[in-house]
């Protein structure tokens, strides 16, 4: 019978606790960054304190959603650099669109849909134009960024109160939320989008993508508007982030989020992300940007200057990436 | 090769533009703020308006150009534009430096050029600028300073979130503010004095939200030097529901500051006239053009502003400058 068909499974498979081993080692860097700093703080209940949890959680938010997106473009190969100036574009755009009078839920639906817009030109410019993802989207870099300043006629735009302001509070209304509503929504999110990555065709298509574009397009694959959805699609969730920076701001900022392209990939490659493509998981890239924030909380309550941090984020990125490359290599071997 | 012809045609272009703006015997006067978004640039903007307005009137044919990095740490973009601007041969340099010493190079290269500049706002480590027109940043620490001695009645615990890395007039504030503090309230005790907000409300509120946690139960008192860092630091404290519950003295003015003002969430602003620095700004670059001799060294004020002097006179135009007159 067909059922009977099941892979054989010992006890110790090496590639299981291959397997393993790559799932938990972003979690167990986690565990050991929280570890350092509960063991440094001369108030170390304060740092594990539900609050400061809370805190973590909404600073983490906007790096997480656009790490959801990037993790999808990292899988199929590609890199989207122009994630921060989308942010601050979409951000301005859904303030301009409250102050123009729009629903909060219209002006969130105009931010999301900009970014899915950015996101597609990229698509395009790429499959089209063969022009490489990562010269394509530093243009777009430039020209988001230029955009939202023009939009935003080079100040930042102040708009109504709406609940779209209450998206990443710390102290959530209702309170049976315990945290941030964003921070619901990227939990959402995240398990969506790791379903879908592990188990749909189109996750499947967008790994093979990512492995061996050739051989994808010999399968049949439409590599060029595959490609083109996961830009897109990737761009709704930037889109999103822009509305939760502008969220937390309380006002579009056409400078805000500059640099934080960078984040977003550091987060994906802490994670286990390949910038060669094929891999990457939703929940090393979620585990790698909490790691960043916790890294930066951590280094201010301790007291620590910022270079400190930005040395140790620095570090860890490479540590990740080469440990990594050591598990791989043992893996062939 | 091609790096060349693009160069040449480049200087062509400004040249072009040298020759244009030259025709009339015009004063072009360049304006150069740290950055364009924060309400404070808006009024010095204005103020310069004004300035011109007021010129053009008495018969000087005077032009003002806005032009500056639209981030407020940006460095090197405020220096290709003050390196453009000597380039372009305008008449006089009107600069807020971002930096006291990385600007110090292109004010002096475009001095070489016949390009004199009036510094506002924050300092340079140079003498080769015509005149210093700001704010007295330590007078306005130490106001700071008077003002939350009086409302923690000379003790407790009070915590410093400094703004960023290298600015001269932050720096001065926040030294002023801890000097005075020191001096004059012996029984109040400073402690966190070595943080940055950085340069954005995003980069101030996440720093202001960590540092809450650590501290938030025992400062009584919070001190933040510019309006950045007094706008993190306000949505943090109003996020986890303690604005109102500690005293509270910022810088600088905006909408946000005086709604919370009057909600008691934020109990002191220092106030500086940035309308009137960016009016004396390119008031004494012209005099200076004109062969007329200027003081080093200009104070164009600053005050305490509180909820129970809000509404007088003097205090309701320093914190309504005349925007919409002056911008259009």
């Amino acid at each position: 019978m067909i059922a009977e068909a099941k892979p054989n499974r010992t006890f110790f498979n090496p590639s299981l606790l291959q397997n393993w081993l790559n799932r938990v080692g972003p979690a167990l860097g986690l565990l050991l960054v929280i570890g350092i700093f509960t063991l440094l703080m001369d108030t170390p209940s304060r740092f594990l304190s539900p609050n400061n949890l809370r805190i973590v959680l909404s600073q983490t938010v906007i790096v997480a959603i656009g790490a959801i997106g990037m993790t999808m473009i990292i899988i199929s190969g590609g890199i989207d650099l122009a994630v921060g100036s989308t942010i601050a574009l979409t951000g301005v755009v859904t303030a301009l669109g409250i102050n123009a009078g729009m629903s909060p839920s219209l002006a969130l639906a105009l931010g999301i849909a900009v970014g899915g817009l950015v996101g597609i030109i990229n698509g395009f410019v790429v499959t089209r134009l063969k022009v490489v993802p990562f010269i394509a989207t530093l243009g777009m870099l430039g020209i988001g960024r230029g955009v939202a300043k023009w939009l935003a006629n080079q100040q930042t735009v102040n708009m109504p109160g709406t609940w779209l302001n209450e998206l990443l509070v710390m102290f959530p209304n209702p309170a049976w939320l315990l945290v941030a509503p964003g921070v619901w929504i990227t939990i959402v999110l995240a398990v969506v989008a790791a379903i879908v990555l592990r188990r749909t065709v189109f996750g499947r298509r967008v790994f093979a993508l990512g492995s061996n574009e050739a051989a994808a397009r010999a399968c049949g694959i439409a590599t060029d508007r595959l490609k083109i959805w996961i830009y897109g699609l990737a761009g709704l969730l930037f889109g999103l982030a822009g509305v939760m920076q502008m969220s937390r701001l309380r006002q579009g900022d056409p400078t805000v989020a500059a640099g934080s392209e960078l984040d977003i990939i550091a987060a994906v490659v802490i994670g286990g992300g390949s910038l060669n493509g094929g891999e990457g998981s939703i929940l090393g890239s979620m585990i790698g940007a909490l790691i960043m924030a916790f890294l930066r909380n951590g280094c201010q309550q301790v007291g620590w200057p910022n270079y400190v941090q930005e040395i140790i984020i620095g570090a860890i990125i490479v540590i990740a990436v080469a440990i990594d490359r050591w598990r791989t290599a043992r893996a062939v071997a | 090769m091609r790096k060349i012809l693009f160069l040449l045609a480049l200087s062509m272009f400004l040249v072009g533009c040298t020759a244009a703006t030259n025709d009339k015997k015009k004063l072009t006067i360049a304006v150069i703020p740290k950055g364009t978004t924060h309400e404070f640039w808006k009024s010095i903007h204005a103020g310069s308006n004004k300035a011109a307005e007021e010129l053009k009137a008495q018969g000087t044919e005077i032009e003002v150009i806005w032009k500056g990095p639209l981030r407020e740490d940006d460095r090197e973009q405020q220096i290709q534009v003050v390196e453009g601007f000597a380039a372009q041969g305008v008449s006089g340099i009107v600069l807020a430096p971002l930096d006291n010493r990385a600007l110090v190079r292109p004010v002096s290269d475009a001095k070489r050029a016949g390009v004199p500049t009036v510094i506002i706002d924050s300092g340079l480590e140079s003498d080769e600028f015509v005149s210093f027109v700001a704010t007295d940043n330590r007078k306005g620490g130490s106001l700071a300073a008077d003002r939350m001695g009086q409302l923690l009645n000379g003790k407790g615990k009070v915590l410093v979130l400094r703004y960023a890395e290298g600015s001269a007039s932050t720096t001065e504030r926040e030294s002023g503010f801890i000097d005075q503090i020191k001096a004059k309230f012996p029984e109040i005790e400073l402690v966190s004095t070595d943080q940055y907000a950085g340069a954005t409300r995003d980069t101030a509120k996440r720093a202001a939200e960590n540092l809450l946690n650590r501290f938030g139960d025992e400062v009584q008192g919070i001190f933040t030097p510019n309006e950045s860092s007094t706008a993190g630091m306000l949505l943090a404290l109003q996020d986890i529901g303690k604005a109102g519950k500690v005293s509270f003295v910022g810088f600088d003015v905006s909408q946000t500051f005086i709604d919370a003002m009057n909600a008691g969430q934020l109990h002191g602003i220092v106030v500086q006239n940035p309308f009137n620095m960016g009016y004396l700004g390119v008031k004494t670059m012209v005099e200076n053009l004109l062969g007329r001799s200027v003081e080093k060294k200009i104070d164009t004020g600053v005050m305490l502003v509180t909820k129970e002097n809000m509404e007088s006179p003097d205090v309701k135009t320093l914190l309504h400058p005349p925007l919409d007159q002056y911008l259009k």
